[in-house]
Order: structure tokens, then sequence, then C-alpha cells
């Protein structure tokens, strides 16, 4: 890895390999570091995070969404709302782009082995579960059974849409999508309901199972409970936390959840440690 | 220039009408909430209070140090102010006149107002050591310029004569034509200096009443309008931007300059602006509601001399 | 290793150093206001009033260059602006209340990842502190474990004697080396008593019981009492010697420009913002509890340390009237 010792907030450089559109407001940028060196020595866990900067415009917060299994690239996945993530997605194959990571905790994989895994998670938060998913996939012997229950507001907001199929093709993957009721199109296979309430009528079995849920508030909040009546316990229900940030690194002081700093302690929590926070995420 | 004393004794009657004055108000349910001036820790110190039970009517006051603007807490700005129900404020002059410029671009509604001006013979220019005799000396700049000691048109007015204060000289005006008379290099050199010390603490912006938007032109980013970093380049065009936009509408309260951390004399643009529209076209603020400030109305009689 | 030096002969040793090229910062008056500034004569040396804004900025700059950026076609050349040219710096009449904070900061500057920034400037700078005769009432370092002549983070610390002069003391390697540099400027001490330290009103606060209420009590009415007339600038944040939260922005067009950090304040509402439109501290009363929280409570849970060294800035420039040694008080007294 490079030095960057002397200049912590120094990105390394990557170019644009591949731009994927998921959905009309989602985009995935595929990245190769243009340093040998990092290119070689580029290694991080599932759950970190990166800064992604967009020179001129300046840096933003995602996930690394590829797995840490598969090398020589990495990859993130956003949405674009705000003036970096604008001119993220003005980007084309071939430009450049910085990146500043890993950073934060990570999923504590070597706990889930021998566990199985039950992967919760709707819309744009399906990419900080990607990466542990393929993580568990390319080592998919040290893992028992693998349910994917992921949902979006229409057919057309679903992400990763060629995994999905890929992952419906799997013999050694349960997945079970959904749309809101409403959003599915006359060809939609998958199932109508909000994602706590297909999870609910599916009711997997909570022993010996390791619960991993990401999506927005209001997805969180309807299905914690339903965790909790299969029987999962709180320390079995791993989530990731999102948090305006800069740094990165737990020194600008903004994305602190009480005395927790969602850089630092985080991104991924168990719904114990969620539980004890003050309410400001 | 001898310092003389101001004789603010007649203060302590004003503090025990206004709390009278809160006492029935609040009792009766007149209003529902009083936002007033309260003492701080210090010796002298005067904070501003939102109080809504009768009881707390004695934490009421008013002195030299009682400098704030509480009408800054009545725009939609201060969104953790109660605003239910009729609400009282107490108010000096220089207040009144940002509370009807704020009537006039129908920020506020008169009748939801219980107003209680304050016969007040002046301020402190600066709070940061409170415990201090009000004097010509420490005065604010503002009150040297001050016509109408007695706020008009307000629901109670204690009833109190501002005893006559000593001749003062207008310190703004003074300090304007000073700067009128530098040359555009020498007054640039002047104005690279203040500027060059702001860090963009935004005190300036916080306290003034008429920076009531809810998102500041220069919070936003896409475009970013004015460079966000306390630079010398970013830091005028900061300073400008707001003394454009309160062009026509400021009353010359002059909290942002007592707030400012690093002394910049922010409210000289401020009259500026003022004594240029005056002249132009002949507003200025006062305590006559007016639905057109002269910068958002036009009329073909407006003078032009300005375009070349 | 302690001494004795003469206030001209202070001065005198200041335009020494100066005179050999050493940048020296000390407190000095810019168009009426005293800051922390580079010197460029002993004479604008100010000894006895407190500046405006607190000595973290000669460590963590109001505002400063990270990187720059240059685009060439569909390339990028970055321009590492690294920490290795920041000059040697003798800082001169740093008060308790600002010299204690700087070691307290090293803590967060350090947590895992090193910022050269502040920690090369560490490095590269001599801090020779004064002890205070005069404090007014929005003192309270005596209140938050300090004093008026407290070393902490001074390399030197200088104690005003009856009659004039000063009682130099060196506190650490770097002190000591600086005594030997200049010993024929320095005499030995000659028993002079020194002046009366100054006397501070607020009684020691008990912090761990402060603590305890904040602990337990992150949802609690006082906060709205407390910050219902704070209008959210960034005022108490920036004059304060211990705050330190920044911001990152590109400055510049979309082919070249510089990336820099710069001081940002959780009082500020856009500070926790999401681009969502979300925004977990969206009222006022929640950004001013972080405050509290973060000095009196985070900071001590991370670090073991109080992010408050008393100074009394953030009193005095509040444009409400704000008094954390009130708020501090009030909190005491609960329970």
């Amino acid at each position: 890895m490079c030095d960057h010792n002397k200049n912590i907030y120094l990105p390394y450089l990557a170019t644009v390999e591949e731009v994927i559109d998921e959905t009309p407001d989602v985009r995935t940028l595929r990245l190769v570091f243009q340093d040998e060196q990092v290119r070689e020595n580029f290694t991080f866990r599932a759950g970190q995070f990166a800064e992604y900067s967009a020179f001129g415009a300046g840096e933003s917060t995602f996930c690394i969404a590829s797995s840490p299994t598969r090398k020589g690239y990495i990859e993130c996945c956003f949405r674009a709302v705000g003036r970096v993530t604008e001119s993220l997605r003005r980007l084309e194959v071939g430009d450049t782009m910085g990146v500043r990571g890993p950073y934060g905790n990570s999923f504590p994989i070597e706990q889930f082995y021998g566990k199985n895994l039950l992967f919760v998670t709707g819309g744009i938060a399906l990419p900080p579960l990607r990466t542990l998913i393929w993580n568990c996939l390319d080592l998919r012997d040290k893992f028992g059974g693998i349910t994917i229950v992921y949902g979006a507001r229409t057919e057309a907001d679903l992400v990763y849409k060629r995994e999905l199929k890929e992952w419906e093709e799997r013999s050694d993957v349960k997945l079970v999508k959904t749309v809101d009721p409403g959003g599915n199109g006359p060809e939609w296979d998958g199932k109508v309901g909000f994602v706590p309430t297909v999870l609910d009528e599916l009711a997997p079995a909570a022993e010996n199972t390791i619960a991993l849920v990401c999506g927005p508030p209001i997805m969180i909040k309807f299905t914690l409970p339903v965790l909790e009546k299969l029987g999962f316990g709180d320390e079995e229900i791993y989530t990731t936390l999102e948090n305006r940030m800069k740094c990165g690194l737990g020194k600008c002081g903004r994305c602190n959840v009480g005395n927790i700093y969602v850089c630092k302690d985080g991104p991924v929590f168990t719904a114990k440690q969620v539980k004890a926070m003050p309410l400001e995420y | 220039m001898q310092s003389e004393q101001i004789d603010t004794k007649y203060y302590s009657a004003i503090t025990e009408a206004i709390r009278a004055e809160a006492r029935r108000i609040l009792s009766d349910g007149t209003v529902t909430a009083l936002i007033g001036y309260a003492a701080g820790r210090r010796k002298g110190a005067v904070q501003p209070i939102v109080i809504s039970a009768a009881e707390d009517s004695d934490k009421l006051l008013f002195s030299a140090a009682s400098v704030n603007n509480l009408v800054v807490y009545l725009t939609k700005a201060k969104k953790d102010v109660p605003k239910s129900g009729r609400i009282g404020i107490v108010v000096k002059s220089c207040d009144l006149k940002a509370l009807v410029g704020l009537l006039g671009e129908s920020q506020l509604k008169r009748e939801q107002l219980y107003l209680i001006g304050v016969p007040c013979s002046g301020v402190l220019a600066s709070v940061m050591q409170p415990d201090q005799q009000l004097t010509t000396t420490t005065i604010a700049a503002k009150c040297t310029e001050c016509s109408e000691l007695i706020p008009p048109g307000c629901d109670f007015v204690p009833t109190a004569e501002p005893l006559a204060t000593p001749a003062l000289e207008q310190r703004y005006a003074a300090e304007i034509a000073r700067l009128e008379a530098m040359t555009p290099a020498e007054r640039w050199e002047y104005w690279k200096e203040q500027f060059s010390k702001c860090i963009k603490c935004y005190a300036c912006r916080q306290v003034c009443p008429f920076c009531f938007c809810e998102q500041c032109l220069c919070d936003r980013n896409r475009p970013q309008m004015v460079e966000q970093t306390p630079r010398p380049s970013g830091n005028t065009a900061w300073h400008l931007v707001r003394a454009m936009h309160l062009a026509g509408r400021c009353a010359g309260c002059a909290e942002c300059e007592r707030v400012c951390p690093m002394d910049i004399p922010l409210n000289l643009l401020n009259r500026k602006m003022a004594k240029e529209l005056k002249e132009l076209f002949g507003s200025e603020a006062g305590f006559t509601v007016q639905d057109k400030g002269p910068l958002n109305s036009y009329d073909e009689h407006d003078d032009q001399s300005f375009i070349r | 290793m302690q001494k004795q030096i003469t206030e001209a002969n202070l001065r005198l040793l200041l335009d020494s150093l100066l005179f050999k090229g050493q940048r020296v910062v000390g407190p000095r008056r810019t168009a009426k206001t005293v800051l922390y500034e580079p010197l460029a004569s002993a004479s604008e040396l100010v000894m006895d009033e407190l500046p405006r804004r607190s000595v973290k900025e000669a460590f963590f700059p109001v505002c400063e260059d990270l990187l720059e950026y240059r685009k060439q076609g569909q390339q990028v050349v970055l321009d590492n602006i690294t920490p290795d040219r920041f000059p040697e710096t003798v800082l001169i009449g740093v008060r308790p209340c600002d010299a204690a904070a700087i070691p307290v900061l090293d803590a967060v500057f350090s947590w895992d990842y090193q910022d050269q920034f502040f920690l090369e400037r560490r490095k590269k700078t001599t801090i020779i502190g004064l002890a205070c005769t005069q404090a007014d009432d929005a003192c309270f370092c005596s209140a938050v474990g300090l004093a008026p002549n407290d070393p902490k983070g001074a390399d030197l610390m200088l104690t005003p004697l009856q009659g004039g002069g000063f009682l130099v003391a060196s506190q650490s390697e770097k002190g000591e080396a600086f005594l030997t540099s200049w010993q024929d400027r320095f005499t030995e001490p000659d028993g002079t008593a020194t002046q009366p330290l100054a006397a501070l009103e607020p009684k020691p606060l008990d912090l761990k019981k402060i603590k305890s209420w904040l602990d337990d009590h992150f949802e609690d009415a006082a906060w709205d009492s407390i910050a219902v007339r704070c209008v959210g600038c960034g005022a108490c944040a920036f004059v304060c010697p211990a705050c330190h939260c920044f911001d990152i922005i590109d400055e510049g067009t979309e082919k070249a420009g510089k990336r820099r950090k710069f001081w940002d304040a959780c009082g500020f509402w856009k500070f926790t913002h999401h681009a969502s439109g979300h925004n977990p501290r969206d009222l006022q009363p929640k950004r001013y509890r972080n405050r509290i929280m973060h000095k009196f409570k985070y900071y001590d849970d991370k670090f073991g340390q109080t992010l408050c060294t008393g100074c009394g800035r953030c009193i005095r420039v509040c444009p409400v009237g704000i008094d954390i040694a009130g708020v501090l008080e009030e909190i005491q007294e609960k329970e």
C-alpha cells in the first residue's frame, strides 16, 4: 500500500473501468487503482467504506460494494442526490476519481462460519450487504443456508438485477425478491409486499442463524420486531448505519451518534449496540 | 473626549413595570409565552429568556446590558421558540424597526404579538464584560444615532421618561464620512484588512432578524455561490452578498456588529447601504409597516443616476 | 530547570530569535483585536490581554490546503501538500487555558490515523506559557481542574515576578533545550516572589457528577430551556481552544483547484444534514446538547479527558450570553 502516512487526507487515484446503471437513478462504478502497488496491496473487509472523490466537487461516503475476495478492482454504488454524487454520475469510463480508505469496522465474518445467514434488505441498501453476500458465496462451504430477502419500491428500483438472477439460479442460495404493492410489472415473478411483511410470511428459522439487515429507517423499524418475533437475539442481528461523514477517520467530529463514531466504531453494528445508542441517526 | 456617564437608574423602574405587565398578560392568557431579558451568571450579564409561566415574571429585567434584538426569536428560522398563540416580546426602538420590517415582509402578524416597548437611553456596545457603566464611551454606536427613544405603537410601554442624554456624536455618520473621503484603493485596503479577520462563524447572520431564509444562499452547494472557506476572497463575497440582501431591509439594530467575535464593523456596510437608499429612493427603516421595500418594487420615477 | 529573566531581556531574546529568522508567534494586536499571530518584532508582543481566539490555530489553522488537483484529459494529477514544510515556531505568551488544550487535542489527532498537519506542527513548536495574574468572571479554568499557573502543555512556563520580570521553569526536554541554547539571556532565580495569581470566582466543578448526569440524560427538558436562546452560529466553537471539528471541501473548478479543510461547528444546522434531507440534529437544542455532551462526556468516554479548559471565551463571545460555566453549575445541581 502506498505510504499515505504523511497526508491521511490524500486519496488513491483510480480509473473508472466500468459504469453500470443499476436503476434510472442508481449507478455502479467499477474502479481500478492507477498505482500498481495499491492495486496489488489494497485489501479491505466486507462492511468497510471509503471516501470517493469527484475532484472539484468533493468526497462522498459509500461502502465498498464489491467483495474482498475479488481482486484487481473495487466497486461503489450510489444514487445521485447531491453535488458530489451528481459529479460522480458525470464520470465516464477512463475518467479518474479518488478513493480514500478502507475505513471503519467490518462484519465479523469469521464469527459467522458454520451458521446460516439471513440477509434482509431493500432498495439501495443492498450494496453494503452485497459485498458480504459475495464474500460468503466465494467461501460457500463455510456457511450453512444462505437466504436473501430483498425488495424495492418497483421492479425498476431493484439494484444488481444481473446478480439477483445469478442468485436465483444458484441452488445453494435462496432468494426471495419482492416489490411494494403496485410496483410489479406484468412479467414480475417475485413476491408483492413490503419487505418486513414478506419476511414475516417467510418465517425463516432463527436457530444458528445470523440476520443481516440494511435498509431505510422505515424498513428497519418494521423489520426488527419481525426478527425478534422469530427468535433472533439482539446480538445475532447486524446492521450498518449511515451518517453524514467527511473525514471518515474519526477527526472531523461530525458522524457521532452519542459517543459512538460511525466511521470508527461502525458502520457495522449489532442490533444490541444500535438499541443502546441515543436517537440521533 | 471626556467620557460622561449616562443615567440609567430609571431602568430599575422599567424592570418592575415589565415584570408586572408580564405577570398580568401571562396570568390572564393574553399571551402564551413572553420573550424578554433575564440575568445571566456573571455580574451584570443579561441573556434572552422565554417564559410561559406567570411566576417566572420576576426573572425579567431591563438594563444597559439588554443588548439583544429579541425579534430574531420570532422569525421562522428559530423553530424551537414556541409560536402557538400570542407571544409577548420586549423591544427597544431599534428592535421594533426590525419587527416592523418583518411585518412588511409578511413574516409576522401584528395580532399575534404583544409588544412591550422600552423607553431606552441606550445600551452597551459590547457585553463581553457586562458589568460596565453606560457612558458616552461604552454606549453602542447605534444609540448615538437613535431618534426615537420611546418605541411607538406598542401594546404596553412603561411610563418613564428617558432622561436627556448627553449630545452624542453620530458615530456611524462620522465613520462613513471618513471612509467616503478615502480613495477607492484606500477603502479597499481598509475592508480587505477587516474581512481577512472573518472566520465564517456566521454569528452576524444568525442574530439578524432579516436572515430568516431556511437555507441561506451561501449554505447551498448547487451551485456554490460564495466560497465557504474563511479566506479573504470568500469572506469579502460573503459580507457583500449579505449587505446586498439586507439593503432596504436592515433596520440598523447593529447586532451583527456587536456579535462579531473578530470586531469587524459590519454595521458600517449596512448603514452605508441605508444611506444610499435614503438618498436614491427616499426609503428608510421606520415604524410604519411598508408592503414593498425599495428594492422589491419598481417605479418609473426611480432615480437612475447610478446607471452610467 | 528554573531561571529568571526581566521583561526587557525577554523582548530582546525574542528579537534575537526573529533576527535569526526564527518564527515567533504570540499575542499581537491587529486592528483592535488581540490574536496569536506571527510577530514582526518583540515590541508587538501583548502580555496583558487574553487573545480573542485560542492558540489551537497554531496547530490547527482556520483553513488549510490538503492537496491540489489538476485535470489533464481523463487523468488527474495530485500535488500532495505534505506537512514537511511547516516552519519551526516558538509560541510565546500562551495562557494556561490555551496550552492545556493542546495535549488534549493530541488524542483525537493521533487516534489511529496520524494527522501530520497537526502533529508535525506540534513537533516543530516550542510552547512558552505565561501564568495569569488577572482574570474576569468568565474565566473558570480552576473549575475544570486547571489553574492560572498550570504548566500543562507548555514546554517553558513564565510566571510574573513582583516588580517585573519572570520566573522561567522548563517543563519538557524541548524547554530545557531552549533554556540551554539561550542560557546567557537568563539569570539564576534571585528569590523574588512571584506576583499573586489571578483569583477565580467559580468553585471547582464536580466533572464526574456532571458526566454521570450526562450519561443518563440524553433526553431531558433541560436541553430545551438551555438552548432555546442559541441561534446556531459557530462563535463558541471557533474561539474555543479545544473544539476541533472541521469540514473538507474542494474549491476551484472541475479542471483545477484545491481540497481544503476548515473549521466547522456542531452548532450549525448543516453540520449533520444529509443530502437526502434527513438531519439527526434538526433542532437547536439537539445541536447544543451535542456540544456539552462532546466536551464533558464523549471525549472522556473515548480519551479519558475533558474537552474544555475553562478559558471563558465562549461565554464572552456568545451572541446570546449562553454561559457554559452556568450550564455546568445548573447540571451539577440536579438530583
